[in-house]
């Protein structure tokens, strides 16, 4: 397959805007019913191009970025299908499993880019500490673009290189799995850094007890599949009741205090 | 060491509309530093910068003293941050004790993940997708541009609602709140610690490999369930505050210690 550099320049661009997309600005340019008529455009084959990507995005519709995991990167798999089915002239399934290991790929730069995003967060720190709010802001900027920047490298390598350099590039990936196995698993185990953060800001020694019922709150409800959609909000419910008797009966407390001898119209 | 009072308790003028409508704007970009560590902070930082700087002055203490307690973990549902925005506006304005503004704040961001999850994903997307891509497999341009259409009327109408609603509300409730405020910290902390026991389960999804078995088959991993579910996010958490508290580990070095522990682990195969 042989495209035109003004069309290559142009994929990178776009893959460049969506790999952002996918998780900020409209959120909805990434989706390969969107995003495949518009590389179907620049590749000179409209129609192809809005059939594979809506043939793609029926097939994401049960794999949404559901509580934060990580489905197959549908963003570059909806690019890189529309791709060969343009340019290899392929059938739409065979298109699809060609644009799988870039899919993997992408997941993969995905799970790099957060991992080494999180030590960069002392770098912030810091700059609230100075108010440096211009410095937040870059930083903000600066994550988004090396997102773009990796999807579109990889889109591109892929428009040139063709199914080999997917298949390459998560081999390389392959050959040694406890590295990525190994980043997702220290990954999904920063954020409790967060968490004890926030305990050791938040937890006076008499909430001990709280923090405790709102995991073991949280931890019943997790086994109950039915509710994997509404669990935090049935969990804000009993958090709500507990603070708003402790609101009530602090109230009742300073009022009865303030009343001196324990007056009588207000007892708890 | 960051201060728990604002120096200047002089409550702030209101926010006006054209402020409000900017962080709506910089909403878009909640998850642009995304990170396994903070996830939203920074985006939610940037996103209420605007009104910060309105707020507390640049250059001020209390900016420095509002960024830095912005900047602890934060993460909620994108297209419904401007809720939480809202109402941690109208508290920062109120110069409220940060104690408070960052109970309230853990508090609304917890259960908006799970609201959010039902109206855009399970709901508004298969709908507007699944006309849209109909309309695409036939051949009609138009598919993805109803797709566009409708996702985005909804998100936008959701985002500057939500972000007008509730800063009114926040700024009506808390006059009602002053008589009070001792007590509304302590309810809202207990809210708060509440919140961040049920996210160390609900979003602590650290298990040990399915391989590592016994001789007969039974996984590890389901004998440490047999135990207490969600042990080791529990072990892991509660290790980490430890250290923290007592052996001054900062969150640089617990990260670092983790990335260890997790290519170890998965070389030797236990995750």
């Amino acid at each position: 397959m042989d495209f035109s550099i003004l069309q290559i320049v142009l994929v990178f661009l776009w893959v460049f805007i969506i790999g952002i997309d996918q998780f900020d600005l409209l959120e909805s340019l990434y989706q390969p019913i969107v995003s495949g008529a518009v590389i179907g455009a620049i590749l000179g084959d409209l129609p192809t191009g809005l059939v594979v990507g809506g043939t793609y995005q029926l097939m994401t519709i049960g794999n949404m970025p559901v509580g934060g995991a990580q489905p197959p990167n549908a963003v570059i798999g909806g690019v890189m299908a529309v791709v060969f089915a343009i340019g290899s002239d392929m059938e739409i399934d065979a298109a699809m499993g060609l644009a799988v290991p870039f899919a993997v790929v992408g997941q993969y730069m995905v799970t790099l880019l957060f991992t080494a995003m999180s030590p960069m967060m002392s770098v912030a720190d810091k700059m609230a500490e100075k108010g440096d709010h211009k410095g937040i802001v870059r930083l903000n900027y600066l994550a988004m673009g090396i997102l773009g920047l990796a999807f579109a490298t990889v889109c591109t390598l892929g428009l040139i290189g063709g199914k080999a350099m997917g298949e390459g590039l998560q081999a390389a990936f392959d050959a040694v799995p406890w590295l990525m196995t190994g980043l997702s698993a220290a990954g999904g185990m920063m954020r409790f850094v967060g968490f004890a953060t926030l305990l050791r800001i938040m937890l006076s020694n008499d909430h001990w007890g709280i923090y405790f019922a709102g995991f073991t709150m949280a931890t019943i409800i997790g086994y109950i599949p039915a509710l994997s959609g509404s669990a935090l909000v049935l969990i804000a419910f009993v958090g709500i009741a507990l603070a708003l008797s402790d609101f009530q009966t602090g109230v009742a407390i300073k009022n009865v205090t303030a009343n001196g001898n324990g007056g009588d119209d207000d007892g708890i | 060491m960051a201060s728990n009072v604002y120096t200047n308790l002089t409550p702030a003028a209101n926010l006006d509309k054209k402020t409000l409508n900017k962080m709506v704007w910089r909403s878009l970009n909640l998850q642009g530093s995304f990170n396994y560590e903070r996830m939203q902070a920074n985006g939610w930082l940037y996103g209420i910068l605007p009104g910060l700087l309105a707020i507390h002055g640049e250059g001020s203490e209390d900016l420095k003293t509002s960024m830095a307690h912005n900047l602890e973990f934060f993460n909620t549902h994108p297209f419904l941050v401007t809720f939480v925005m809202g109402i941690v506006l109208s508290l920062e304005q109120q110069k409220a004790d940060v104690g408070t503004i960052r109970a309230v704040r853990v508090a609304a961001m917890g259960p908006l993940g799970g609201i959010g999850d039902a109206i855009f994903w399970f709901t508004l997307v298969p709908i507007a997708a699944g006309i849209g891509s109909n309309m695409a497999i036939d051949g009609s341009i138009a598919g993805p541009i109803v797709f566009l259409a409708l996702f985005n009327i909804v998100q936008f109408a959701v985002r500057f609602f939500l972000m007008h609603w509730s800063y009114n509300l926040g700024t009506k409730a808390i006059e009602l709140l002053t008589a009070n405020a001792k007590e509304f910290t302590r309810a809202a902390s207990l809210l708060g610690v509440f919140v961040v026991g049920a996210l160390t389960s609900n979003y602590g999804g650290t298990a040990l490999s399915a391989d590592l078995t016994l001789e007969n088959g039974t996984t590890i991993q389901s004998i440490l369930d047999g135990v207490l579910p969600k042990m080791i996010p529990l072990a892991l958490t509660l290790g980490l505050y430890f250290l923290m508290k007592t052996k001054g580990w900062t969150p640089v070095k617990c990260i670092a210690a983790l990335l260890v522990l997790g290519l170890v682990g998965a070389f030797f195969g236990i995750f």
